[in-house]
């Protein structure tokens, strides 16, 4: 059973079959959770999110159209994210203005020094760069993701890698 | 060449690109350091810890499953009912046949209802028509009265009430014409024992030679053998007239 890929299991869970979001959960809540975190530097609110993405799986099973399960659960974390800071009037806009401000408020988390270096970029850079290389989404899936061509999420990525790596080397 | 750097470093470059690569590499010291400082940022990449998220996550995960799957048996258990093959069937059918049925009890009860006043308003109608014909028969001017009589039109099978009315004015009416048309009258109905009996009534009583000659005819025409005797009788009168003699002694013997 664990050997069925994703588009399988969510088409399976799409038919009703509530249990194979299990197996769907066991292996990707991790990825949902570390992108959120990235993205938010907030961990009890990147697992309320991630536990709203999974929600959202089965409430919009339906839709599921048989793609890349892994750009459709991207999709719904994407704008499950951008929801969130919407409602609580952190943006004005849309996920472009979500910045995090690291410095503003005192957390005793521990953020690694890539952390915050990922923190200064702009928030479509940091997430193209996160969902990329640190979750390991191809190009392709990443188009799906931002309604965009491969070529263009190729062409964002290497100039917000330059910056990353700038911002990174300016202060190790 | 610098869009390949990430390419190169991930090791996604064929071979003849790699060797371009490294030509370029060599060959370019700025490039070089560019490329060892991607190579720095990578490898912090890959290095980063995932980050966990607490036990919380995924017991909160499983309890909304558990309750989405609650949810989701109430509302499958539904529609899997009534989806068990014959049993289905026999409901539709029965449903059809309780349409059916109903509709053709409405269109009977429907149908009876109307007969049931369609004979009522007929009834009614009737009784009218017999008083209004009884109460002309009794009016003052004989006009009036053989128009009452006349009415018998409206009866194809008038009942005793109006047969007897009849035979009263036959009988009793002091107008020659009142008494004649109600001979006519009930010449129509000479299959009735009780016509019958009323015309040898009449042929007994009757005085006008006119209608004495009508009762005559009739009663010849329906061979009642009863007529008979009162014939004779007026034969033997003297009062009777003589050409109804003449006509008693040519029909007498056509009664067999």
């Amino acid at each position: 059973m664990n050997e069925q890929n994703d588009e399988q299991l969510m088409a399976e869970v799409a038919h009703g079959n509530l249990d194979m979001l299990q197996i769907l959960f066991n292996r990707h809540h991790r990825h949902v959770y570390n992108f959120l975190f990235k993205m938010t530097g907030d961990k009890m609110l990147s697992e309320d999110l991630t536990q709203d993405v999974f929600y959202k799986v089965i409430k919009y099973k339906t839709t599921y159209n048989n793609g890349s399960f892994i750009s459709w659960l991207f999709t719904i974390a994407r704008n499950s994210l951008k929801t969130h800071f919407t409602r609580n009037k952190e943006v004005h806009g849309d996920l472009e203005s979500v910045t995090y401000r690291i410095g503003e408020e005192d957390r005793t988390e521990d953020y690694s020094h890539l952390h915050k270096a990922l923190q200064q970029l702009e928030a479509s850079d940091r997430e193209v760069v996160i969902l990329n290389r640190f979750q390991g989404i191809r190009y392709q899936e990443l188009a799906e993701i931002m309604e965009t061509t491969p070529g263009a999420v190729k062409t964002k990525m290497s100039r917000a890698l330059k910056k990353l790596k700038t911002i990174y080397l300016q202060t190790i | 060449m610098e869009a390949k750097i990430s390419d190169y470093l991930d090791g996604t470059l064929s071979k003849s690109e790699v060797a371009a690569f490294e030509r370029q590499l060599s060959a370019d010291d700025d490039f070089r350091k560019e490329v060892e400082e991607f190579k720095i940022l990578f490898e912090a990449i890959k290095t980063e810890e995932t980050v966990a998220p607490s036990k919380r996550l995924a017991t909160n995960f499983e309890r909304m499953l558990q309750e989405e799957k609650n949810n989701q048996v109430k509302v499958i258990s539904l529609p899997s009912k009534p989806s068990k093959g014959i049993a289905q069937v026999f409901r539709v059918a029965a449903s059809i046949a309780i349409l059916v049925g109903s509709f053709f009890m409405g269109r009977y009860f429907e149908s009876r209802e109307t007969q049931e006043t369609m004979a009522l308003v007929q009834g009614e109608q009737l009784e009218l028509k017999q008083t209004t014909m009884i109460s002309l028969m009794e009016n003052q001017s004989a006009s009036k009265r053989i128009q009452g009589v006349q009415f018998i039109d409206e009866f194809p099978e008038p009942d005793e009430a109006i047969v007897e009315a009849l035979a009263e004015r036959m009988l009793t009416d002091d107008n020659t014409n009142v008494r004649l048309t109600a001979v006519e009258a009930l010449s129509r109905f000479t299959q009735s024992e009780q016509v019958k009996a009323f015309f040898i009534q009449a042929l007994q009583t009757e005085k006008d030679p006119s209608i004495q000659v009508t009762l005559i005819k009739i009663l010849v025409d329906m061979q009642e053998k009863k007529a008979i005797a009162p014939m004779r009788e007026l034969l033997e009168k003297e009062d009777t007239q003589p050409f109804i003699k003449e006509e008693i002694n040519s029909l007498l013997p056509k009664i067999i």
